[in-house]
Formats: structure tokens, C-alpha cells, sequence
């Protein structure tokens, strides 16, 4: 079986610097793949390149064989790989319920003009999407909070939205840029169950993430990135024991890592 | 706000300006009143498209660009191609919203303070190419355009002959009121569908929304394009009402002031430039009486204004938003 | 064509100082100033009172009209742009109140100097004529030199002097700026001063060649924003690029186009547009988001 996704020969310059070199690997549908590295290795730029907010200066990504690199990111997003934001990204002067329910766009059956006359499909539409909002929140643990306004959530919960506001879209390849950043161990160790719980919904998990503990439990496989290439790909396991990660890691002056 | 008790605030509305206050005018003889509601209520519709701009993220100064192209279409169709006054004012729309697809495609993509900076030009650009071109006859431009004719259906009068009126000023009147509920009502439905929740999802943050398939220059240009034709419309009734438009008919410190009216009404609430729009117009016009420092007060007013109250605006979000919690 | 180039030159040069001003005070406090164009108006006006009203050289009038503007930009800041800025946090608040004293200035500038078009005697007479390739009047050529000298004069004092150095610092990075110890509010009302003393500078400048009326304002206001969108905003040597550029279109526009009427400014607002679709940040700008 070919893989969901191809990342083949990717390489991003901004001016001079080279932030991510020729970096290759395959995603296989269902699992969850992290993608760790020490800051400034890439890792960001890597999801940027996927969605296709940025242009790949070469190589290219394959989604189910399809080239997709190049296209709008809003078409990409249409095909079904959808990334959430390092930085807390989140509609701010919205109630959480409604960040969730404006996210359902690509699942829309009713034209903007269709919309606008309230037809029947928009309004088929809308009690669609309200219902699952309300499914999503109640998945996620944030029913309570539904009506309340998203910039005023605490770190724990918005890290939380930004994931239900990508379920929202129903995608097949959920791109998470740091999901535990910020959060307790109680916080974190829910979150990894969320996102094992993501996964059970059918959903490829492809993840960014310092917190070596989690990226440990949670991970099928690991790549690992250093000043923008590829030094390592494989479980867990073998990522643990190699030595090039080590090193790097060390090399990195980063004592946040802790392996 | 319970529906019931909306249905009776719109009827309360249009009672009033459809009933009460003709017979107020009448009553006191006021019928200089009729040109200032009648420019009040085009210049708010013209404010409201400025408005939908503001509801993407984008801050308009260009509508007066769109008014003045808008009364030229208008009156060169009407005077150079004997068109129907009535055909030309949707025709006038149409054309403002395709010309700001092909100048929205483009300067869409640039925010805050450079699409205002270009949006401001383009205003300047409309008047110049107003003095330039010669179908729209340069500096002198078009005056004597006829009064709308009659509109009829089988044998029927719909509308009658604006010439043959006793009162043009009434029959403007209505015409303004009439286009600017129906701009509104249309405003208020898109800003209240699903469409409104899209453009409140690109003011708030483009790159999510473009994460999650929304196509942001799709909808952004069609936002700018409904604004347009709002500019359009209105723009074409000016140049019926004064039966003439010049290449200073709409400069730039009436684009200016359109957007001034949307600040002063709010930007969360739907009828805000209406009520800017009037609050200003007749702040305006009640300086008169000062003469020569009309000017002077007025600025001086908005300037105290800002310094009162530089998050005005917000405060009407606050309020937006505490209605949004159950 | 030698003609095209030296009527471009003339007035890229005064756009270019025009806009030096906007940039600088857009890049010291994000501030887009409407009111420019009403600050070069007030300029010429200054000038225009001391030289022909009461007589003095024209060099007093420049020195008046330079002086006038700074003090008013620098009151403008500190008792209106500051506090907004500080109380509010939206950039259109400040647009609001740039729209506002625009209006205010056009409003002092017709209480008392009347709407009339104005002019003042010639400084210099006489004509250069080189051979009918370039013609141009001695006080075009004279006005066109001190222009360029004032913009190697701002240049250098940016470059070099302390409070130069400072103001570049503030506009590259505000936070790091105030760690290193910059007074942020200090160099603001400077920059603002600086900026709006540059437009009164232009405006006493060429009062003695157009004249000055209320009228062109609005006008001026709206080359000097082109400018700087094409060169890209808080940039210096965008803005003198941009002026240039604007000059050079202007001039190529008036001797191509002059028959097909004045469609020489739509023409180069599609050409902006094209431009800004290729290249948002303008020529020199930084990319932005
Ligand atoms: N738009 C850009 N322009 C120029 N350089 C950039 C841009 N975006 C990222 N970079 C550079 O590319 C490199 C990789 O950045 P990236 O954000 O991908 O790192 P990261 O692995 O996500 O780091 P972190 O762990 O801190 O999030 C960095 O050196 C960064 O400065
Ligand atoms: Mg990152």
C-alpha cells in the first residue's frame, strides 16, 4: 500500500538560510508521527511547506500519489490536511462554540448565495454543524465552556480549541504544531489521550513537540530534525538510542529537552 | 432580543420614516428637511458597504471612487443612451462591483494602513480620471440629467413621472428611504447567515481561516465587490437627486467621511453607519449657523472625540459581546 | 528627452523630501498622516507671509516655515497622537485622528490665509537654455538643488548624529530600542517635529514657484502616500525612490500623454496596482505578513 503522505526531497530557503534541506519521509495513514528537533531546526517551516503556506523552494509533497505543493492552502485543506498553529492560533472575539462551528466550512453542502437566501440545504447545514460542535466540545472536554468568548480561555484549554477547530474540518491529516506547549504534566498527559483519541476517529496525526516524554508515549515513529535536515527516522525506541539525536540534542545547549 | 421585539423595532422604523415623518415635514413646513434625510440616507448606504469592509479586516477610504463612477454611469446612460433612469441604478451597482473585482483582486491582499493608503488613492484616481476622459466631459460634467420617468406594467403605474410630481422632494425621499432599508435588510441577512460568521472569521485572523478551506481572496472580493455596489447605487440616486455630477461630486474627504461614519456608529452593530451617518451629517449641518468656523468646530469635535474615547468603537464591541454570552 | 528627465529630476526631488517626512513618522509611531499634504500647504502659506507680505529674504520664510511646522508637529504629538496611541489599540484610531487634524488645518489655513491661490515674487530670473535640449527657469534649477541638498542633509543627519541613530533604532525594533535605553516618547515628538518641519520645508520651497492654495492639500497628501507604497513604507531610501520614481512617471506622463488628456495618474494607479500585487512591500520594504 503506498503511503498517505510523501514528503520527497523538500528543501526551503529563506534568503541565505537553509531551514529545511531535502528532508524526505513517508507517512502511513493511521498513524501518529512526531517530528522533533531543537529550535530553529525547522520543524515549523516543515508544516508550513505541508499546507502549503509556504512554497517549497524544491522537491514536492504527494497526498495519496497527488502532488499538492503549490496549491492554495485553502485547496490543501480541502483535500484534507489541516494544520494547527504554533503560536495560539484561534478566532478571538468568537465563543468557543462558534470557532468550532465556522470551521466546518469545507463541510458545507450550501453555496454562499445558498446561505444568504437560507435555503434549505443552508439550513440543513447549519443544525449539521451546531451538532457537531456540540460533539466535538463534548469530545474534547470543553462543553462547558462553549458559550464563553475564546480569548478569554486559559493556555490549556486554547491548545485544546485549536484542536477541535481542526477536527471541525474533518481532515484526514490533522497537522498539531505543538499541542502540549504550556501545559502541566495533568494538562499534557489529557492531551496525548485526546490525540490518541483523534487518531480513533480515523485521523492521520502528524505532530511538532519538545516535551520528550509525551512524544515518547504518544508516537509511532519519530523524524527528527537538525539545523533543517533530516538525522534520524524510527520508533520511539531507536530513536531514543541514537546517537546523532543525542548529540544534537546535546550540541543544542537545550537542557529543556531532557533526554 | 426576542423576535417579537424585533419585528416591532423594524416596524416602529419603517413606520417612521415612511409615515411620520412626512407628516411631521408637513406639519412644520420643514421641507428643506427632505434633502438633508434623503442625502443622509444615500450617504448611509454608501457608509454601509464601507462597513462590510470593515467587517473583513479592511479599512476602506475609497467608496467615494465607487459613488462618483457610480453617478456617472448613471448619468451617462440616462443622458447619452436615453436608458431608464430605473434600469441604470442596479446597472450602476453592477458595474462598481465588477470594476472592484478587478481592483480588489489585487489590493485586497495588503492590510491595514497600505489598503487604506491605496483605497485613498483610488478615490483621487477617480476624480482625475473623471476631469480626463471625455465621455465624462471633463471639469464641466454632466448637468441637466432629467428627472426619472414613470415605471409601469401592463397599463399600470408603478412609479410615476418624477416631472409630473407636485413634490419631487417627497419622491425622492421615499426612493433614498426604500433603497437604504432594503441595503440594510440585505446587510443585516448577510452579516446574520452563515457568510457574515465566514467574514468574521477572515477579520480575525486570515491565515486560520485559510487553514481551515476558506478561500479568503474568494470571499474578501466578494465582500468588497457588495460593498462597491452599495457605492454604486447610492452614488447613481445623488446624481438623479441634483441632476448633474461632477469630477467633485465624491473627493476625498467624502471618502473619508464615510468611513468616519462607520467609526462613529460602530463596527459591531449593523445599523451603526446609519446612525453615524446621520449623527454626523447633522452635527454637520447644524454648524452652519457658525459660518465660517464650520470647519473648524466640526474638526475640532472629532479631534476631542478621539481623545474622549479613541476605543469608542470597542466599547460597542464590548457590549457586542456580552449579548454573544447566553 | 533631456528635458523629461530634468523636469523628472525637479520634481522627484520635492516628492522625495515630501515624502521623507510621511515615512519618518510612519515608521517612528505606525502612524499614516493625513495631514501632510495640509502641513506643506501651511509651509507655503509661512513662507509666503514673511517673504511677500512682509518682506524679509526667502531664505527667513524657509527658516519660519520650518520652524512653524516642527513646533506644530511636535505639539500635534505629544497632546494628540500620544495619548490616543497610548489609550487605544487599534491602528485606526490614529487614522481617525489624522483624518481629523487634516481637517483642522485646512480649517486654521482658511480662517487665516483665506482660500485664495497665492504666489510670491521670483527669487532668481532668468532662464537656462541649453541648446532647446533642456529648458528650464534659474528658480526651478536653484530650488531643485536645495531640495537635494536638504535630503543629503536629512541622510546624513540620520545617519550620523545621536539622535539619528536613535530614531533608526525606534523605527527597526521599538522593544529593543527601549531595552537599549531609547526614550521612546522623546524621540517620537522629535521624529513627528522632523517630519512635519520636512513638509513645511517643501511647501515654503516651492511657494516661489506654483504659489500655494488651500486646495492642494488633499492633493499632495495622496502623491506622498504613492510614493511611499511604491517604495515601501518606513523606509528612507524607498521613499526617495519612490519620490524619484513618481517624478520621473509624472514628467514622462505630462510630455507623452498631454494629448489624450491628463490620464497620466490613472495610468500610473494601474501600474501601482499591477506593482503591489507582484511586490505588497513596495520596492524597498521589508516583507510583512
Ligand atoms: N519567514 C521566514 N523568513 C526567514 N527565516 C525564517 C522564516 N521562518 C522561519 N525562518 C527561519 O527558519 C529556521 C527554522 O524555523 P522554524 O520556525 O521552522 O523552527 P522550529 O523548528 O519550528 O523551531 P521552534 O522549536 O523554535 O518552533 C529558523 O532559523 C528561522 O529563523
Ligand atoms: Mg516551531
Amino acid at each position: 500500500m503506498s503511503p498517505l503522505l510523501q514528503v520527497s526531497a523538500v528543501t526551503k530557503r529563506f534568503g541565505g538560510l537553509t531551514a529545511v534541506n531535502a528532508v524526505t519521509f513517508d507517512v502511513a495513514e493511521g498513524e501518529i508521527l512526531s517530528v522533533i528537533g531543537p529550535n530553529g531546526a525547522g520543524k515549523s517551516t516543515l508544516f508550513k511547506l505541508i499546507s502549503s503556506f509556504l512554497r517549497t523552494t524544491s522537491g514536492q509533497v504527494l497526498f495519496k500519489g497527488e502532488r499538492i505543493s503549490d496549491l492554495a492552502p485553502h485547496k490543501v485543506a480541502q483535500k484534507g490536511i489541516v494544520r494547527t498553529f504554533q503560536e495560539t492560533t484561534i478566532f478571538k472575539n468568537m465563543t468557543v462554540r462558534d470557532n468550532i462551528i465556522v470551521s466546518h466550512h469545507l463541510r458545507s453542502n450550501a453555496s454562499l448565495a445558498g446561505y444568504f437566501l437560507g435555503t434549505a440545504a443552508a439550513k440543513s447545514d447549519e443544525a449539521e454543524f451546531g451538532r457537531s460542535a456540540d460533539e466535538i466540545l463534548g469530545f474534547l472536554g470543553l462543553d462547558e465552556i462553549g458559550g464563553e468568548l475564546a480569548s478569554n480561555l486559559p493556555q490549556g484549554h486554547l491548545r485544546a480549541l485549536g484542536i477541535a477547530i481542526g477536527l471541525a474540518t474533518n481532515p484526514s491529516v490533522l497537522l498539531l504544531d505543538e499541542p502540549f506547549a504550556g501545559m502541566n504534566h495533568d494538562e499534557t498527559m489529557r492531551t496525548v489521550d485526546l490525540v490518541r483519541g483523534v487518531r480513533q476517529r480515523g485521523i492521520t496525526v502528524l505532530l511538532v513537540e519538545h516535551d520528550m516524554p509525551a512524544v515518547m508515549k504518544i508516537s509511532d515513529r519519530i523524524v527528527v530534525l537538525n539545523f533543517g535536515e533530516k538525522i534520524a527516522e524510527g520508533t520511539p525506541q531507536q530513536i531514543q538510542n541514537n546517537e546523532k539525536v543525542i548529540e544534537a540534542y546535546l550540541g543544542s545547549e537545550d537542557d529543556a529537552i531532557g533526554i | 432580543m426576542s423576535r417579537s421585539k424585533q419585528i416591532i423595532g423594524v416596524a416602529a422604523f419603517l413606520f417612521g420614516v415612511f409615515v411620520l415623518v412626512p407628516l411631521m415635514i408637513k406639519l412644520t413646513g420643514r421641507w428643506d428637511f427632505y434633502y438633508t434625510l434623503t442625502s443622509v440616507a444615500l450617504l448611509s448606504i454608501a457608509s454601509a458597504g464601507v462597513w462590510l469592509t470593515f467587517y473583513i479586516g479592511r479599512i476602506n477610504i475609497g467608496q467615494g471612487a465607487y459613488a462618483l463612477v457610480g453617478g456617472y454611469v448613471s448619468a451617462i446612460l440616462v443622458v447619452k443612451y436615453g436608458v431608464s433612469f430605473w434600469l441604470t441604478i442596479p446597472l450602476a451597482g453592477l458595474i462598481c462591483g465588477c470594476l472592484s473585482i478587478l481592483i480588489g483582486l489585487p489590493i485586497l491582499r495588503l492590510k491595514g494602513v497600505y489598503f487604506a493608503m491605496v483605497t485613498l488613492v483610488l478615490t483621487e484616481v477617480a476624480k482625475l480620471t473623471a476631469l480626463a476622459l471625455p465621455i465624462t466631459n471633463g471639469a464641466k460634467g454632466i448637468s441637466s440629467i432629467p428627472l426619472p420617468g414613470a415605471i409601469s406594467i401592463f397599463g399600470l403605474t408603478i412609479i410615476p413621472d418624477f416631472s409630473q410630481l407636485a413634490s419631487t422632494k417627497l419622491a425622492f425621499y421615499y426612493l433614498a428611504v426604500t433603497l437604504m432599508v432594503l441595503s440594510y435588510a440585505g446587510l443585516y441577512r448577510l452579516v446574520h447567515s452563515r457568510i457574515g460568521h465566514l467574514c468574521r472569521s477572515l477579520q480575525q485572523n486570515e491565515e486560520l481561516a485559510s487553514s481551515i478551506g476558506v478561500n479568503i481572496s474568494y470571499l474578501r472580493v466578494i465582500a468588497y465587490s457588495v460593498s462597491s455596489f452599495l457605492g454604486g447605487i447610492a452614488g447613481a440616486v445623488f446624481a438623479a437627486i441634483s441632476q448633474s455630477i461632477y469630477p467633485s461630486s465624491f473627493q476625498v474627504a467624502d471618502s473619508i467621511n464615510f468611513m468616519l461614519n462607520c467609526f462613529l456608529g460602530g463596527l459591531g452593530y449593523v445599523f451603526g453607519p446609519m446612525l453615524g451617518t446621520l449623527v454626523l451629517y447633522f452635527g454637520w449641518d447644524l454648524l452652519f449657523t457658525t459660518g465660517k468656523f464650520q470647519l473648524l468646530i466640526y474638526s475640532s469635535l472629532l479631534i476631542a472625540l478621539m481623545l474622549a474615547l479613541p476605543n469608542g468603537i470597542l466599547s460597542l464591541r464590548l457590549f457586542n459581546r456580552k449579548k454573544a454570552e447566553p | 528627452m533631456e528635458q523629461i528627465i530634468a523636469n523628472g529630476l525637479y520634481l522627484g526631488s520635492q516628492y522625495a523630501l515630501i515624502a521623507l517626512g510621511l515615512t519618518l513618522i510612519f515608521a517612528l509611531m505606525n502612524v499614516l498622516n493625513f495631514a501632510h499634504g495640509q502641513m506643506y500647504v501651511l509651509g507655503g502659506f509661512v513662507t509666503y507671509t514673511v517673504y511677500a507680505q512682509l518682506g524679509l529674504p526667502f531664505i527667513v520664510g524657509l527658516l519660519a516655515s520650518a520652524t512653524t511646522l516642527a513646533v506644530v508637529g511636535a505639539l500635534i504629538e505629544k497632546f494628540l497622537f500620544r495619548p490616543v496611541i497610548r489609550k487605544s489599540h487599534r491602528e485606526e484610531s490614529t487614522m481617525l485622528l489624522a483624518a481629523g487634524i487634516a481637517f483642522f488645518l485646512d480649517a486654521v489655513i482658511l480662517l487665516v490665509f483665506g482660500e485664495k491661490q497665492r504666489g510670491v515674487p521670483k527669487i532668481v530670473n532668468g532662464v537656462l537654455n541649453w541648446d532647446f535640449r533642456i529648458i528650464m527657469p534659474y528658480d526651478r534649477i536653484l530650488i531643485c538643488v536645495l531640495t537635494i541638498f536638504f535630503i543629503a542633509a536629512f541622510i546624513g543627519y540620520m545617519q550620523y548624529s545621536k539622535t539619528g541613530r536613535a530614531m533608526r533604532a525606534l523605527a527597526q525594533d521599538k522593544v529593543a530600542a527601549q531595552l537599549m535605553g531609547v526614550n521612546v516618547a522623546r524621540y517620537s515628538m522629535i521624529g513627528f517635529a522632523l517630519g512635519a518641519m520636512l513638509a513645511g520645508l517643501v511647501g515654503g520651497l516651492l511657494v516661489s514657484i506654483t504659489g500655494v492654495n488651500l486646495g492642494m492639500g488633499g492633493p499632495t497628501s495622496i502623491k506622498a502616500f504613492m510614493m511611499v507604497m511604491i517604495g515601501g513604507a518606513g523606509v528612507i531610501s524607498g521613499a526617495i525612490a519612490g519620490g524619484l520614481i513618481l517624478g520621473m512617471l509624472e514628467s514622462v506622463g505630462l510630455s507623452v500623454l498631454s494629448q489624450y488628456g491628463d490620464i497620466t495618474y490613472l495610468l500610473i494607479f494601474v501600474s501601482l496596482i499591477i506593482f503591489l500585487a507582484i511586490r505588497p512591500q513596495g520596492l524597498m520594504g521589508k516583507p510583512w505578513g
